[in-house]
C-alpha cells in the first residue's frame, strides 16, 4: 500500500520539472514533485541565466533557435517578473569572427530573430562597456536575463496554489510496478532516511542530466551526456545588456548582467557524472580573458565566485560532442519505446524552452491518462495577481530590476545588505517545508549572494532558524557554517584582490569574534551535517547529503 | 587601493573601481557623524558602495536619504579599503536632483558666490536682514534656511578689490614685492569666504607670505564649487572647476597655489580631478597647498621667518574634517607651536556638524547641532581664548554652538608677526 | 615632511608602537591609512586562546602558553618578538588604557572565558569591565537578553549553544527579549543607534525596568549586545547594571562594532591629544632605500605624493585585508619594497578547502630578521631602519589560536624598541 497517492509523480525540481508540475496542475491533474536536493539546485540554478533570443543557435541549430524565439516571447508574457528585458549585443572581435557575420545574419532571418546591425560608435554610445576590440555589433532586442531561481519558484508556487505538492530532499530509489505499468515511486528522504511510497498513475522523469540514473531504476536506458559549464560571477553588472560573441559558439563568449551581478559563461567539458564538476583555474582564467575581449572592466571587476553547472545534452546517437550537440529536446515515451506504461522522460533542452518541454511531455501523459484539457501554461502568467509579485522576491517593484526603495521604505531593516533582502522576504520561507538548508533560503531570496558572500547575513539567518524554525543552537550554527562553506567553495576559485580581503573579514567575524571553529569542533557529532529539519509537524530531519555538490551559483 | 593593471588579466593586482573594494567591515558607519547622531540615516556603507551596485541599472537610482550625508568625508578617511564613498553618494545625489529637480534653497546655496556677491553689494542691508528675526522667519518659510543659524556678515569691500587697490604700491612690513628679489611666487586662491566675508584673513595671508619674502599674485577665480557639489549641482561645480582649472593652469611654471580654506583646497587638490573629472585638474592639484602646509614646508626648508613676537594665549585646535582628507596631518599645530607663548591643545571630538551649507538648512539644523554637541561640550569644558580651525564654517559652528571665540590659525601667526 | 619615527598603520600594533615611542620620549608621527577592517575583532585583546589549531581546550594561562609556543616554534612571530616584548607591551597597554579613561581588566596570568554572540566560550586576556561579568569560569546562571527587531545579536542562539557546552545544569542559561522604547521593530536600527540611546539615562531606566520584569529570581547575570554607550562605556555599564539589579555583561555583535569603535576611537583620540601627530587618510607606499637605509616613504595625500623623511619606520600594516599588501591574481606584493611575498600559479592554492581551517594566504607577509626588519630571501634586511609589526609579518596567523591582540602588542612594542635603537 502506498503511503500516499496522486495522479502523476514528477521527478526533478529544475525548471522542466517545475514547468511540468504547473502544466499538470493547470490541466487538473493531481501531481507531486519530488526532488533529491532543493528546487533549482541542479542545472537550472547553475545556468548563466541568459534568456536566449535564439541568436546563439541560429546558425548551427536552427530548430532550437526557433523554439527560443517563440518561447522567449511567451515567457515575456507569463513570467515577466523573472525577466530583465536587457536586450543584447552580438559582437565580433576578430577577423575570424567576421566570417561568421553573414551566416549569423542569415540564421537570424531564418529563425525570425529581430536583429539590427549598428555602428560600433553608436553601440559604444549606448553601451560604453563594449571593448575597443569590437568590430561588428548587432543589437538583438530579445536577449535578456531570466532569473532561474525565481522561474522555478514561480512555477512551483503557481502549481501549489492549484493543489500540487512538492517534496524536496526526496530521492527516488525505485518504482512500484504492476506488470509493465508503473504504479508508484519509492522515495527516501535524503536527510532523515525516511522511506515513503507514492502511488500514481504515471511518472514523468524530468531529471535532466540525471535522467539516465532514474530510467535505470526501471532497467531502461536514457542516454544523457553531462557537459560541464563553468561560470564566473562579477560583483556588479559590468554592462547594461547581455553580450554574446558573434562567432561559432565557444567558451567564455557570454556576459549576462543578472540583477546585481554579471555572469561570465561558459565552458563545455564532457564529464563522467553530473555531480563531478571540478572547476579548473584555466577555465576561470579563460572566462575572464575571453569576457574582457568583449567588454571593458571584466578583468578589473571584483570576481565574487566561480561555479559549475551541467548541461543535460540528449544523445541522439550522433557523433557530436558537447557544444556541437543539439540544444533541442526530446520526449521519450517509454511505453512505446520500452514497453513500460506510465513512464515518460523529457531530456535535452535548455531553461529558455522549459515551458515547451513541459507542454510536450505533459501532452503525452495527459493523453494517456485520458485528460483532454489542453495546455494552458502559455496563456496564464505565473503570478496570477500583480500583488503576488513580492511574495517570492523582495524586489520592491518589477522583480529583476531593483528599483529604488521609496523614501518611507528607505529605513526598512535588511537581512542581507548586499542584495537588499528584507526580513519579510525571508520570513515566509522559514515556514516552508520544502526549505531545508540556508542555501535554500538563499536560492529563494538572494540572501548571501552579494560581495561578502553571506559573511554578515548568515548570522541573522541562523538566528531565525532558532527563533522562527525552533531549531536548537548547534543545528542553526551548523547551518550557518554550511552556508559559509558552500559560498567558500565558489570564492576560492577567484581568490585575489577584494575577495581575498573579504575572506579575512569573514574569518575575523566568524572565527575570531564568534569562535565558530571551536563551536563546530565542540558540537561535531551532535548536529546532522548539511541540513536542518523541516518545521515541526512535518516529521523529517537528520541525515547527510551524499553527493559532492560542486560550487553553486 | 591601487590599480595596477599590467598587461594581461593574470597580473591584475586590484579591481579598477574602488567601490568594489568594500568588505562590509562597516567601519565607515561607526565614524559617520550623521549615523552617530540620528537613526534616520542608513549610513555611508549602504548609501555608498552597497547602493552603487544597483545604480548602474538604467531604472535604478537609489537616492533616498542621500541628502542626509553632510559631505564631511570621514567615511573615506576611515575606510581601510580606500573606497571613495563620498564620490558615489554625491554622484547619486546629483543624479537624483537631475531627475527630480532641486529645491530653490539648494539652488541658492549651490550658488554661494552669486549669493555672496549680492550680499556683499548690499552689505549693510543684507547684514541687517540676516540679523532681523522677522526677515529670518520669512527666509525660513520661503527658502528653508533655519532661523537660528547665524549667517555670515558680508563686507562691502571684497578681497579681490582690496588686493587690486593695494597691489600697485609695496605695503609695509613685507620684504616681498618691490623689496628684495625673491625666488618664490605664489598664487592665492582666496575663496568666497575671504572675498565676501572675511577680507582680513586674506590680508593676513598676503602679509605673512610677503613677510617671508614671497610674491603673492591673485589670479581671477571662481567659486571652488564645493557648495554646488554638496547641493547636488555637479554641472555647476564642474563649470566653476573648469574655469578655475583653466585660469590656474595658465599660471607661470613654478608658481604654487595657496588656499586658506581647507574645503576649497581639497576641491582644487583632489575633487576636481576625481569627483568632477576635469581635464587638466591633476596638474593644478599637484601645485595646491594649504597655507599652513606651505608655511611648514618653508620651515623645513629653513626659509620660514621665525622672528615671532610672543603671543600669550591659550588655544584649542579643532581639525576640520576636510583637513583630514588632505592627508597632510595638522600643519597648523606644528606651526603655532613655534610661537613663544602659545599654549595649544587639540580637541579631538570629530565633526563640528555644520559641513558647509548642511547645517544651515531648516531640516538639518538640529541634526547639525546634535553632531557638534560633543565638540561644544569639550570646548566649553576646556575653556580657551579661542578655538582655531582652518575652515570657515567650522569656526561659525563652534562660535554658535560653544559660544567660543574662533579664529583661523593664520590669525595667530599674523599676530606673532605683528599683523594682528 | 620630516619626522622622528614614522609609524604606518591602523590597528593595535600601530597604536602600541606609537605609544611605546611616545612614552620613551620620542616624537612619532602616526600615518593612518583608515581604521583597520578588523577593528571589530578588538572587542577584547586576545593573547593566546588555544595552544594550537586543533585544541578545543582553551589556554588558561596565556603567558605560560606563549612561552611554550615560543619554545616549540622558534620561528613564530611571538618568538621573534620575544616574551619580554609581550610582557612589557601588555603592561604599557594596560597603563595606557587606564590613562585614556578605560576600565579594562585582565592580565597575562589568566584568560577569561567569555560567551560570543553564538554562545561559544572564547578565551580572552584583556577585556573591558563591561564584558568581564560574563566570565564562564564563574557559575552564576546567565540570561541572554536581546531586543525585538535587532537581529545582530540573537539571544536564543547564544543561549541554546552555551547551555550545551557550558555544563552548569538545567536552567543555567536562558534567553529573553524586550522591546526598546522608541524603537519600532519594523524600522532599521543598528548597534550605533542603540548605543547612542543607551547614553540617555531615562532610556536605560526604562529598558532596565522592562528587563527586571523578565527576570524574577536573583543571582543571575545578564548578557546584552554591546550597545551600552558609544563612548562612556564604564559609567553607562555600571549604572545600567545597578538599574537592572543584576550583573550585566556586553557581548560583541555583528558590525558595526561598538566595542571596536570605543577602543580605537579613544586610543586614537588620546594619543593625539597627548601630542602625537596623526596623518589621516594617507596610505603610505614606496620606500626609497639607499645605503641600506630607508630615506623616505611616500604618502598618497590629496593632490600629490608627500614624502616622509624619518629616522626610522615602523610598518604596522594589517596585511592584505587593509590593502597594505596587494594580492594580485598570482602574486602578493608589498607596496614599500616591491617584493614579491608569495606566488601561486593557481589562486585556490592560497586557501584550504574549508573556510574553517587555517588558510595558507593568512601567513603571507614579510620574512623578518630577528629584529623584525623586513628581509630578503637570504635573511638580509631590506633596510636597516625599517621594522615590521602586526599582520604583515610572514607566518602571522592569529585566527585559529585567537592571538590577534597579543601578537599586535608584542610585535608593535618590539618594533618600536628596535626603531628607537636604529
Amino acid at each position: 500500500m502506498p503511503d500516499t497517492t496522486t495522479g502523476v509523480v514528477v521527478i526533478g525540481g529544475g525548471s522542466t520539472g517545475a514547468g511540468v508540475l504547473r502544466d499538470l496542475s493547470m490541466r487538473g491533474i493531481d501531481a507531486v514533485l519530488v526532488e533529491k536536493g532543493d528546487l533549482a539546485s541542479g542545472t537550472t540554478g547553475r545556468s548563466h541565466g541568459l534568456l536566449h533570443s535564439g541568436g546563439r543557435y541560429c546558425v548551427n541549430d536552427l530548430a532550437a533557435a526557433i523554439e527560443c524565439v517563440e518561447e522567449g516571447r511567451i515567457l515575456r508574457r507569463i513570467a515577466r517578473t523573472t525577466i530583465e528585458d536587457t536586450g543584447g549585443y552580438f559582437v565580433s572581435v576578430s577577423e575570424e569572427d567576421e566570417a561568421w557575420v553573414p551566416r549569423f545574419v542569415e540564421g537570424c532571418g531564418k529563425a525570425g530573430i529581430s536583429c539590427e546591425r549598428i555602428s560600433v560608435e553608436e553601440a559604444r554610445r549606448r553601451e560604453p562597456a563594449l571593448s575597443k576590440q569590437v568590430r561588428t555589433v548587432f543589437w538583438i532586442p530579445e536577449d535578456g536575463h531570466l532569473d532561474p531561481f525565481y522561474l522555478v519558484m514561480g512555477n512551483v508556487e503557481s502549481a501549489r496554489r492549484r493543489g500540487a505538492q512538492v517534496r524536496t530532499y526526496t530521492e527516488v530509489t525505485g518504482f512500484n510496478r504492476d506488470g509493465n505499468r508503473v504504479t508508484g515511486v519509492l522515495t527516501r528522504d535524503t536527510m532523515t532516511g525516511e522511506e515513503t511510497t507514492i502511488g500514481c498513475k504515471a511518472v514523468i522523469n524530468a531529471t535532466g542530466a540525471w535522467a539516465g540514473f532514474v530510467a535505470k531504476l526501471l532497467d531502461v536506458e536514457v542516454k544523457v551526456v553531462p557537459v560541464k559549464g563553468v561560470m564566473v560571477v562579477l560583483s556588479h553588472r559590468v554592462a547594461h545588456a547581455t553580450i554574446n560573441r558573434c562567432h561559432k559558439p565557444g567558451d567564455g563568449d557570454i556576459i549576462v548582467p543578472a540583477l546585481s551581478v554579471a555572469i561570465l559563461g561558459t565552458t563545455a567539458v564532457r564529464v563522467p557524472h553530473p555531480e563531478v564538476l571540478p572547476i579548473e583555474w584555466e577555465e576561470v582564467r579563460h572566462m575572464i580573458e575571453e569576457g574582457s575581449l568583449m567588454a571593458d572592466g571584466v578583468s578589473t571587476a571584483r570576481a565574487m565566485r566561480a561555479y559549475a553547472g551541467v548541461r543535460p545534452l540528449y544523445d541522439l546517437g550522433a557523433e557530436a560532442e558537447g557544444r556541437e550537440m543539439s540544444r533541442n529536446f526530446a520526449v521519450i515515451d517509454h511505453e512505446q519505446r520500452d514497453g513500460i506504461a506510465g513512464f515518460a522522460s523529457i531530456v535535452g533542452g535548455k531553461v529558455t524552452t522549459y515551458r515547451l518541454m513541459a507542454e510536450r511531455v505533459t501532452d503525452l501523459v495527459a493523453r494517456r491518462l485520458g485528460v483532454t484539457m489542453p495546455c494552458a501554461t502559455a496563456g496564464v502568467p505565473l503570478n496570477d495577481r500583480d500583488d503576488e509579485l513580492d511574495q517570492l522576491r523582495h524586489r520592491p517593484a518589477q522583480v529583476g530590476v531593483p528599483k529604488p526603495h521609496g523614501d518611507e521604505l528607505a529605513l526598512q531593516p535588511l537581512v542581507c545588505e548586499c542584495e537588499l533582502v528584507r526580513p519579510q522576504d525571508v520570513a515566509p520561507w522559514f515556514e516552508d517545508p520544502a526549505v531545508r538548508t540556508l542555501e535554500d533560503i538563499r536560492r529563494r531570496t538572494r540572501t548571501g549572494m552579494g560581495p561578502c558572500q553571506a559573511a554578515v547575513c548568515s548570522y541573522r539567518l541562523a538566528g531565525r532558524l532558532v527563533t522562527d524554525r525552533h531549531q536548537d543552537g548547534p543545528a542553526a550554527t551548523r547551518a550557518m557554517a554550511d552556508l559559509l562553506e558552500t559560498r567558500w567553495r565558489g570564492v576560492r576559485h577567484v581568490f585575489w584582490g577584494s575577495q581575498l580581503r573579504q575572506a579575512q573579514v569573514t574569518a575575523g567575524l566568524h572565527l575570531e569574534l564568534f569562535n565558530l571553529d571551536r563551536q563546530l569542533m565542540l558540537e561535531k557529532s551532535t548536529a546532522p551535517a548539511g541540513h536542518f529539519p523541516p518545521p515541526q509537524g512535518e516529521g523529517q530531519g537528520g541525515g547527510v547529503e551524499k553527493a559532492e555538490v560542486a560550487s553553486q551559483r | 587601493m591601487i590599480t595596477e593593471e599590467i598587461g594581461t588579466f593574470s597580473d591584475t593586482v586590484e579591481e579598477a573601481a574602488p567601490v568594489e573594494a568594500c568588505t562590509k567591515c562597516t567601519a565607515c558607519n561607526t565614524v559617520c557623524p550623521v549615523a552617530r547622531s540620528t537613526e534616520i540615516f542608513r549610513g555611508p556603507k549602504f548609501l555608498g558602495p552597497e547602493s552603487e551596485r544597483y545604480r548602474s541599472q538604467p531604472e535604478a537610482a537609489v537616492t533616498a536619504g542621500l541628502d542626509l550625508c553632510s559631505g564631511c568625508k570621514l567615511c573615506e578617511v576611515t575606510c581601510p579599503s580606500q573606497v571613495t564613498i563620498q564620490e558615489y553618494i554625491r554622484r547619486a545625489q546629483n543624479k537624483g536632483a537631475e531627475e527630480k529637480g532641486r529645491t530653490l534653497r539648494d539652488w541658492v546655496l549651490g550658488h554661494t558666490r552669486l549669493l555672496s556677491r549680492f550680499g556683499s553689494m548690499t552689505a549693510p542691508l543684507a547684514n541687517f536682514g540676516n540679523r532681523n528675526p522677522l526677515v529670518r522667519l520669512v527666509m525660513e518659510r520661503v527658502l528653508g534656511i533655519h532661523h537660528k543659524r547665524p549667517l555670515p556678515r558680508y563686507q562691502w569691500l571684497t578681497f579681490e578689490r582690496w588686493f587690486k587697490r593695494n597691489s600697485l604700491s609695496p605695503r609695509g612690513g613685507g620684504s616681498g614685492r618691490g623689496g628684495l628679489a625673491t625666488h618664490r611666487t605664489v598664487a592665492y586662491f582666496y575663496g568666497c569666504w575671504v572675498n565676501y566675508n572675511d577680507r582680513r584673513l586674506g590680508e593676513q595671508v598676503v602679509a605673512i607670505l610677503e613677510r617671508n619674502g614671497i610674491d603673492v599674485i591673485v589670479p581671477k577665480q571662481q567659486c571652488c564649487g564645493i557648495p554646488a557639489v554638496v547641493n547636488a549641482n555637479m554641472d555647476l561645480a564642474r563649470k566653476y572647476g573648469v574655469e578655475n582649472v583653466r585660469r590656474l593652469n595658465g599660471l607661470p611654471p613654478g608658481v604654487d597655489i595657496i588656499a586658506s580654506s581647507t574645503s576649497c583646497g581639497l576641491m582644487l587638490k583632489h575633487d576636481y580631478s576625481h569627483l568632477l573629472d576635469i581635464p587638466g585638474a591633476e596638474q593644478v592639484g599637484a601645485r595646491v597647498y594649504d597655507i599652513c602646509e606651505y608655511l611648514w614646508m618653508l620651515h623645513e626648508a629653513g626659509e620660514l621667518n621665525l622672528d615671532f613676537q610672543p603671543v600669550t594665549t591659550r588655544l584649542l585646535y579643532h581639525a576640520p574634517c576636510h583637513l583630514k582628507s588632505h592627508g597632510i596631518g595638522y600643519p597648523a599645530m606644528r606651526l603655532l607651536r613655534l610661537i613663544p607663548g602659545v599654549q595649544l591643545e587639540e580637541v579631538d571630538e570629530g565633526c563640528c556638524g555644520i559641513s558647509g551649507t548642511f547645517g544651515v538648512k531648516v531640516e538639518k539644523y538640529d541634526l547639525s547641532m546634535t553632531i557638534g554637541s560633543r565638540l561644544f561640550a569639550a570646548v566649553k569644558a576646556a575653556g580657551s581664548d579661542a578655538v582655531l580651525a582652518d575652515c570657515e564654517t567650522c569656526r561659525m559652528q563652534v562660535e554658535h554652538g560653544a559660544g567660543a571665540q574662533s579664529a583661523h590659525p593664520i590669525d595667530i601667526l599674523a599676530r606673532a608677526y605683528g599683523h594682528g | 615632511m620630516r619626522a622622528d619615527i614614522a609609524v604606518v598603520g591602523s590597528g593595535l600594533a600601530a597604536l602600541v608602537a606609537t605609544r611605546t615611542l611616545q612614552q620613551a620620549g620620542r616624537n612619532p608621527v602616526l600615518i593612518w591609512p583608515g581604521l583597520t577592517s578588523l577593528y571589530f575583532t578588538y572587542a577584547t585583546v586576545d593573547v593566546l586562546g588555544y595552544s594550537d589549531l586543533t585544541a578545543t581546550q582553551p589556554v588558561e594561562q596565556p603567558e605560560a602558553g606563549v612561552a611554550q609556543l615560543i619554545a616549540d616554534h622558534p620561528d613564530h612571530p611571538y618568538a621573534v618578538a620575544g616574551l619580554d616584548a609581550l610582557r612589557s607591551g601588555t603592561t604599557l597597554l594596560i597603563e595606557w588604557l587606564r590613562a585614556a579613561g578605560f576600565s579594562w581588566q585582565g592580565s597575562l596570568a589568566h584568560n577569561l572565558l567569555l560567551p560570543t554572540a553564538i554562545g561559544t566560550p572564547k578565551p580572552s586576556c584583556l577585556v573591558p569591565d563591561s564584558m568581564a561579568p560574563g566570565d564562564l569560569r564563574r557559575d552564576e546562571p546567565i540570561v541572554f537578553c536581546g531586543f525585538h527587531g535587532y537581529e545582530d545579536f540573537v539571544p536564543e542562539l547564544a543561549a541554546s549553544n552555551l547551555s550545551r557546552s557550558w555544563g552548569r545544569g538545567e536552567g543555567s542559561v536562558r534567553a529573553i527579549r524586550v522591546s526598546l522604547p522608541g524603537f519600532d521593530a519594523s524600522r532599521l536600527f543598528t548597534s550605533i543607534d542603540l548605543a547612542r540611546s543607551f547614553e540617555d539615562k531615562a532610556f536605560r531606566q526604562e529598558v532596565a525596568s522592562r528587563i527586571r520584569r523578565e527576570i524574577s529570581v536573583d543571582g543571575h547575570r545578564l548578557g546584552v549586545p554591546a550597545v551600552l554607550g558609544l563612548t562612556h562605556d564604564s559609567d553607562i555599564h555600571s549604572s545600567f547594571a545597578t538599574q537592572v539589579g543584576h550583573p550585566v555583561f556586553e557581548i560583541p555583535t555583528l558590525p558595526p562594532s561598538v566595542l571596536g569603535l570605543r577602543l580605537f576611537d579613544r586610543l586614537r583620540k588620546h594619543i593625539q591629544e597627548s601630542g602625537v601627530e596623526m596623518i589621516w587618510a594617507a596610505p603610505a607606499h614606496e620606500a626609497e632605500v639607499s645605503d641600506g637605509r630607508c630615506r623616505r616613504i611616500f604618502l598618497k595625500s590629496a593632490g600629490r605624493e608627500q614624502p616622509i623623511d624619518a629616522r626610522a619606520y615602523v610598518l604596522a600594516i594589517e596585511d592584505t585585508v587593509d590593502g597594505a599588501l596587494r594580492a594580485g591574481v598570482h602574486t602578493v606584493v608589498d607596496p614599500f619594497f616591491r617584493q614579491s611575498l608569495a606566488h601561486h600559479a593557481v589562486p585556490t592554492e592560497r586557501t584550504d578547502e574549508s573556510l574553517f581551517k587555517p588558510q595558507p594566504f593568512a601567513s603571507i607577509g614579510y620574512p623578518v630578521t630577528d629584529r623584525l626588519q623586513p628581509s630578503d630571501d637570504a635573511g638580509r634586511p631590506l633596510a636597516g631602519n625599517v621594522f615590521v609589526a602586526g599582520g604583515a609579518i610572514a607566518g602571522y596567523d592569529p585566527v585559529g589560536t585567537k592571538s590577534r591582540g597579543g601578537l599586535a602588542i608584542a610585535t608593535g612594542y618590539r618594533a618600536a624598541k628596535e626603531a628607537m635603537a636604529a
